[in-house]
């Protein structure tokens, strides 16, 4: 019963960190319809930029997480400014190859700077953590899923809420009508897929303080994210994050009780399930 | 948001200069092909080793491009499961040929059966999915596969298999042409086929092809199956060639990728463009990984990025219609598909 518990937090807290990756990819697919298939190398970037200044600079890795997501926020707004919208009205399977062009550049520079050696990010508190009634709860891990909470919700109402969110709602309902409204396609399209990159950086922070990162965690992390896209349809932050925790829960308990290397085949086979049956997402509209 | 690609990839008018003159163009045509296909199976004879064993991987890569061709070019269905032909391909000989010592050609029929029963039962429930939802519907599929495999002991799990070694480049070489001539043809066969043209109007119009009388469930199954067949042979000839598979190295979705980049860059939809495509990137990865040692990765992905910006409609429409406007023909290209 307890290690039935324990395994359901660890489940949880994963899938927080899931659900924050997912969140970008979701924003920028739902808004652009871009699948983006870079998403992994940006949060493998973000990773290592909260590396660098975590061993460079001896900044916190939590203190870190602002300035990996403003640079890749950057990154992010120069990809689309610069690329992606040049080809964004062509053929569909054209922005998926983009992307994977994209992807293979990032991943390659990372691997020619930064070599392909494994790295973690440890700080001094990484092993402590609560003892919570017989079960325990990493800090790290905790702390992450809290970030994620915040910056869900904050996300939210940013859609919600601001001028900038609306239109970027707008734009993806109605681009002819958002822009008779005033609404500037380039620069919207562009700070949207700066935010999915800002996203991916903190995900990627928080994802290198739980486990360890090298160049090519890229291309897995994508299909994640895709997964908890699907599960969680395109339609609000709230429906990706009860797809990350769903995920994390689904995983942690394969590996428990029908093996380790039997994660994927229960995540990626709930992907083709869910897709052949409600194509629009578990929770979302169905198309 | 309507994207404008659709109208754009109306099939090509017939080039058809009328009379006996069109007919001659069309015998030289066919000539120079042939003449052109016999000097490649010559090339065992007159090349040295190495220029063979780039012959096999080329002539591989350029039936999976035409195989991907069948259900992403002609019927326009982006698949990222044809790794799992390639793999189901690559394992039925090696499990006939490991498990049981069958030979080859056995094991062979029996990566066919598998890829093509695959597709023909996933394809039922799949091909229902449009766009972006069947790519990551595939794809997962392609994971799945990759994770079921490395559990199976019959398949030699996460160690994988190897196979008996037979030291005979020019068997490989020629079974690989054979097998790329035999996809092209059948690609040609379908641009002037009904079913083709079956395949081509559900790509438009799905829903129009369906109304006027194309049974689009059959067609587009059999179009999955034949795409299948073609990958899963081009896995089977890998597998013994390589003689040595794991599951990752087979299922690989990165190759899936390189079919549809190589399709793409050559012209998605067209009859040459998919091999063109295949020995265009392929020899220039060559001449720079032997040029530049790992950077060619960077300059492949560099490649893919210009191309798509530059030339989305691939190779096969850029020799037929640069003509008169020259550079500027680029530039158009971007004016269409920018924001």
């Amino acid at each position: 019963m307890v290690l039935l518990l324990q395994v359901l937090v660890s489940g949880v807290l994963l899938g927080g960190l899931y659900a924050l990756m997912a969140l970008g990819l979701a924003l920028v697919w739902g808004v652009l319809n871009i699948v983006n298939l870079s998403h992994g190398a940006l949060i493998m970037l973000g990773a290592y930029a909260t590396w660098f200044l975590y061993t460079g600079a001896h900044i916190d890795p939590f203190a870190a997480l602002p300035i990996a997501a403003a640079s890749l926020f950057a990154l992010g707004y120069i990809i689309q400014r610069g690329i992606l919208n040049l080809v964004i009205r062509g053929p569909m399977f054209n922005t998926l190859l983009i992307t994977f062009g994209i992807e293979v550049i990032l991943t390659y520079l990372a691997q020619l700077w930064f070599s392909a050696d494994f790295r973690t990010i440890n700080p001094s508190y990484a092993g402590s953590n609560h003892a919570l009634g017989g079960l325990t709860v990493p800090y790290v891990q905790a702390l992450a899923f809290a970030i994620d909470s915040v910056l869900t919700t904050a996300m939210w109402m940013f859609l919600l809420r601001t001028r900038t969110g609306r239109g970027i709602r707008a734009a993806s309902q109605n681009l002819v009508a958002a822009r008779l409204y005033g609404v500037d396609p380039k620069r919207i399209y562009a700070l949207t897929f700066g935010l999915g990159a800002a996203l991916a950086g903190v995900a990627g922070g928080l994802y290198g303080t739980v486990s360890q990162i090298n160049p090519y965690i890229g291309g897995p992390l994508t299909a994640k994210s895709f997964v908890i896209a699907i599960i969680g349809g395109l339609d609000n932050p709230l429906g990706v994050i009860a797809g990350g925790l769903f995920l994390g829960v689904v995983e942690s308990l394969t590996a428990l009780y029908v093996g380790p290397t039997y994660r994927d085949v229960a995540s990626f086979g709930m992907l083709v399930l869910i897709l052949i049956a409600r194509p629009g997402g578990l929770l979302g509209r169905t198309a | 948001m309507k994207r404008a690609g659709a109208a754009q990839r109306l099939p090509e008018p017939p080039e058809g200069e009328p009379g006996a003159r069109g007919a001659a163009t069309r015998a030289a045509r066919r000539t120079a092909l042939a003449l052109a296909v016999a000097a490649l199976a010559a090339l065992p004879w007159i090349g040295n080793t190495v220029l063979v064993q780039f012959g096999i991987s080329v002539l591989l890569l350029a039936t999976l491009a035409q195989g991907w061709n069948i259900i992403g070019g002609y019927t326009g269905y982006p698949s990222f499961g044809n790794s799992v032909f390639y793999g189901l391909g690559a394992y039925g000989v090696a499990i006939a040929m490991v498990q049981y010592e069958l030979p080859f050609w056995v094991g062979m029929l029996l990566g066919l059966g598998l890829g093509v029963a695959f597709a023909g039962l996933l394809g039922l429930a799949v091909l229902r999915l449009k766009g972006h939802h069947f790519a990551i519907c595939t794809l997962g599929l392609a994971l799945v596969m990759t994770a079921i495999v490395s559990n199976l002991e019959i398949a030699g799990g996460n160690i994988g298999l190897v196979l008996p070694l037979l030291r005979s480049e020019v068997l490989f070489y020629e079974l690989a042409l054979g097998l790329a001539v035999l996809a092209t043809l059948t690609v040609l066969w379908l641009s002037r086929s009904r079913f083709g043209l079956g395949l081509i109007a559900i790509r438009e119009n799905e829903e129009g092809a369906a109304v006027m009388g194309v049974n689009t469930t059959f067609y587009k199954v059999i179009a999955f199956m034949l795409s299948a067949a073609f990958t899963a042979l081009a896995g089977g000839i890998y597998a013994y060639h390589i003689t040595y598979i794991d599951p990752v190295g087979v299922f690989d979705v990165v190759l899936n990728v390189k079919m549809i980049i190589m399709a793409v860059f050559g012209g998605p939809g067209s009859v040459l463009g998919p091999v063109v495509g295949a020995l265009i990137l392929s020899a220039t990865a060559e001449v720079l990984a032997a040029r530049l040692t790992g950077a060619a990765s960077l300059f492949f992905g560099i490649v893919i990025v210009v191309a798509v910006v530059f030339m989305p409609r691939g190779i096969a429409h850029l020799v037929r219609h640069i003509g008169p406007a020259g550079w500027r023909y680029f530039i158009d290209n971007v004016r269409t598909h920018r924001l």
